[in-house]
């Protein structure tokens, strides 16, 4: 007889979705993955405004992301026009990226991911649980929060990073603050991995084919996405390698890279083997057997370390920026110019694609944003297949919430998935 | 004292509001102490809408038949419902191009033209469709006024109304007038404070995101604006990034 089981909405996640898991008695048929999410259609919103409002318009995609929403319309329309930022502007969207990836990272490991760990249902019951360690997750978090609200004058949808500067530069009491706190908060930063090296028992999955954008030793310099070990490719032509289809069921487009489904995130990024801060480094060379080479389930784990990596990377920003000599620091005014910018950051939860086309005037034509979750869609809904088949015979309970957890590893961001161009 | 019972939940957005109150580091572990969170899907698995909620902080416009549905369902289940943010209170980004464009063109546009587009209609606020009981402003809201709000349930009343523009804020901030001394196409003069100037404090325009104070003399900041030089397309995109549909002709 067949039925089918149904988790909606999905809980302690950004956005709205639904999983459907198709069963024929006891065997799993298939599983669906619903990204449900409103469409705000925002590649159709740009066209027609101009190359200065895109980046504050496209940040308000995502509010857990929204720093990096911007970093990234930055730097793709600064590619059409040909715009070079200074030292501390780009030290300053750097240490904005760490401060998000300390707050985002903490947010998800202690308030949506813990609660599984504690077998409790989410935020307040663990407030009763664990006083101690809400206390501690809020405490990293606040730190990360600090430095949006410090560095980009608000703590979502930032203002003070523009095109070709800052609104103001951050005056040297304010980093000393920041210095200060970042230096408190760093042995609590460094604890988060022992509360989440212990991936959660469930049946093997698939083997991910990593993608992340190639380390660089150039802030925000990096041009180049790699997918697993051999295959890479340049950001400009990611058209050519990413290949979206419209999936029925869900608003978010199906993406697969060079014919596969990738994965990325933090694990990616780790087994991309990027440059870590030295405290970061000695944690992951201990962990390293628990990472490299395995699914999905080791992300929380490796978030967890560029949890503690972005903190001392903050922290070592901070002290650079102190050094710099004190100047005035105005947005570049840049004349209009017709082209196509293309740029790629790593957000919290992967890779993030940002590419526009402008007329003559500076009147955006095209518009396209491929986010971290859209690409992670499909080996998500893959993961999930394989897992709810592994578990087959199992109560609906165990295998329902084992289902949220492996989608909780993931830490996809919904309504950021959501928005997606034609092929 | 019986816990507040607290609805929080999103429709079209970006779930910023949500998390704006999850960012209140400091006062989250009061509000977890004295509000009972019946329904938060963000941050809480197992929880039901149908209530009964002393309010509901909903953030997000309305523009999928789910989102309406769930509108309808907390405004029944709840005493109070407070739409959170400027896309509950007046469309939003999402609705910046309701004046101009059809909204089956915008799906075509980003889905191309597969017959089973999602069904979305052009985002709306919740004023269109339910009685709200109040707004909290800002894309997105200030830490500030999520908390006030929230000591004003527990003391079983509602915040003190603000309307005054921006530029209140600005000037006492002694902050140079973008628009008057550096000729900026800054919003401040129609924009409903509260974010202490947060944007020009910074050294950027005001864009807005606080929707019209009230009798905000629209007519002649859009005449100063085209005094200064900036044309009716740019003054009309900037003015609709958050509320589409302004009345230019809205003087005190």
């Amino acid at each position: 007889m067949s039925s089918v089981v149904e988790i909606n909405p999905l809980t302690r996640l950004e956005g709205h979705g639904s999983v459907k898991v198709f069963l024929d008695g006891a065997r799993v048929e298939r599983v669906e993955l619903h990204l449900s999410e409103s469409p705000r259609l925002f590649e159709a919103l740009l066209v027609g405004k101009s190359y200065a409002e895109v980046p504050d318009i496209v940040c308000r995609i995502c509010s857990l992301c929204s720093t990096v929403h911007k970093v990234t319309a930055l730097l793709a329309v600064e590619d059409v026009l040909g715009i070079e930022v200074s030292e501390r502007t780009s030290l300053t969207r750097e240490l904005m990226l760490n401060g998000a990836t300390v707050q985002d990272h903490a947010l998800h490991l202690y308030f949506l991911v813990l609660p599984d760990l504690l077998g409790v249902q989410g935020v307040a019951e663990l407030a009763g649980v664990a006083p101690e360690l809400v206390k501690q997750g809020l405490a990293i978090k606040k730190v990360g929060s600090l430095i949006q609200e410090t560095v980009g004058g608000r703590l979502i949808h930032p203002v003070n990073i523009r095109l070709g500067g800052l609104g103001r530069v951050i005056p040297k009491p304010e980093l000393t603050q920041l210095r200060d706190e970042l230096r408190l908060a760093l042995p609590a930063c460094q604890d988060v991995c022992r509360l989440f090296c212990t991936p959660f028992p469930f049946p093997k999955l698939p083997e991910p084919a990593f993608l992340a954008l190639e380390p660089s030793s150039v802030p925000l310099g990096s041009r180049r996405l790699r997918l697993s070990r051999d295959r890479s490719f340049a950001v400009g032509e990611y058209r050519e390698h990413v290949e979206e289809t419209f999936l029925a069921y869900s608003n978010a487009k199906l993406s697969k890279v060079m014919g596969v489904e990738a994965t990325v995130g933090a694990l990616a990024r780790l087994h991309h083997a990027p440059t870590l801060s030295e405290g970061a480094g000695e944690i992951f060379k201990a962990h390293r057997h628990e990472l490299i080479g395995k699914d999905i389930r080791g992300n929380n784990l490796a978030q967890a370390i560029e949890l503690y990596d972005a903190a001392e990377r903050a922290l070592q920003l901070v002290e650079r920026l102190l050094e710099l000599e004190p100047g005035p620091e105005a947005g570049v005014a840049a004349a209009p110019r017709s082209g196509t910018g293309t740029a790629a950051c790593e957000a919290p939860r992967g890779v993030l694609i940002h590419s526009y086309t402008f007329d003559d005037a500076g009147i955006c034509t095209q518009a396209d944003v491929i986010t971290p979750t859209a690409l992670n869609q499909g080996a998500l809904a893959r993961d999930l297949l394989a897992l709810a088949r592994g578990m087959e015979g199992e109560e609906t309970a165990r295998m329902t919430a084992a289902l949220e957890r492996l989608i909780r590893c993931y830490d996809p961001c919904i309504s950021c998935s959501v928005h997606t161009f034609p092929p | 004292m019986k816990p507040v019972r607290l609805a929080i939940a999103g429709l079209t957005a970006c779930s910023g509001c949500q998390l704006t109150l999850l960012n209140c580091e400091d006062e989250l572990p009061d509000v977890l102490r004295r509000f009972e969170l019946v329904y938060f899907p963000m941050a809480q698995s197992g929880g039901h809408r149908e209530g009964p909620f002393d309010a509901a902080l909903v953030e997000g416009a309305v523009s999928t038949p789910a989102d309406l549905d769930m509108l309808f369902s907390l405004r029944n289940a709840s005493r109070l419902l407070v739409a959170v943010g400027t896309c509950a209170a007046f469309g939003g980004v999402a609705a910046m191009n309701n004046g101009q464009s059809q909204r089956q063109e915008l799906l075509r546009t980003v889905y191309g033209g597969h017959e089973s587009l999602p069904e979305s209609f052009a985002p709306a606020p919740f004023g269109n469709f339910v009685s709200v009981d109040w707004t909290i402003r800002g894309c997105p809201p200030e830490k500030e006024e999520v908390v006030e709000l929230l000591a004003a349930l527990l003391a079983g009343t509602l915040p003190p109304v603000r309307s005054y523009p921006v530029c209140t804020e600005c000037r006492s901030r002694e902050n140079l007038c973008l628009l008057l001394e550096k000729g900026e196409l800054c919003l401040g003069p129609v924009i409903q404070g509260g974010c202490n100037a947060r944007c020009p404090a910074t050294g950027i325009a005001c864009e807005g995101c606080r929707g019209p104070v009230r009798e905000a003399n629209v007519a002649q900041e859009l005449e100063l604006l085209l005094e200064r030089g900036f044309g009716r397309e740019e003054i009309d995109r900037r003015m609709n990034r958050f509320k589409p549909g302004w009345d230019y002709e809205q003087r005190r």
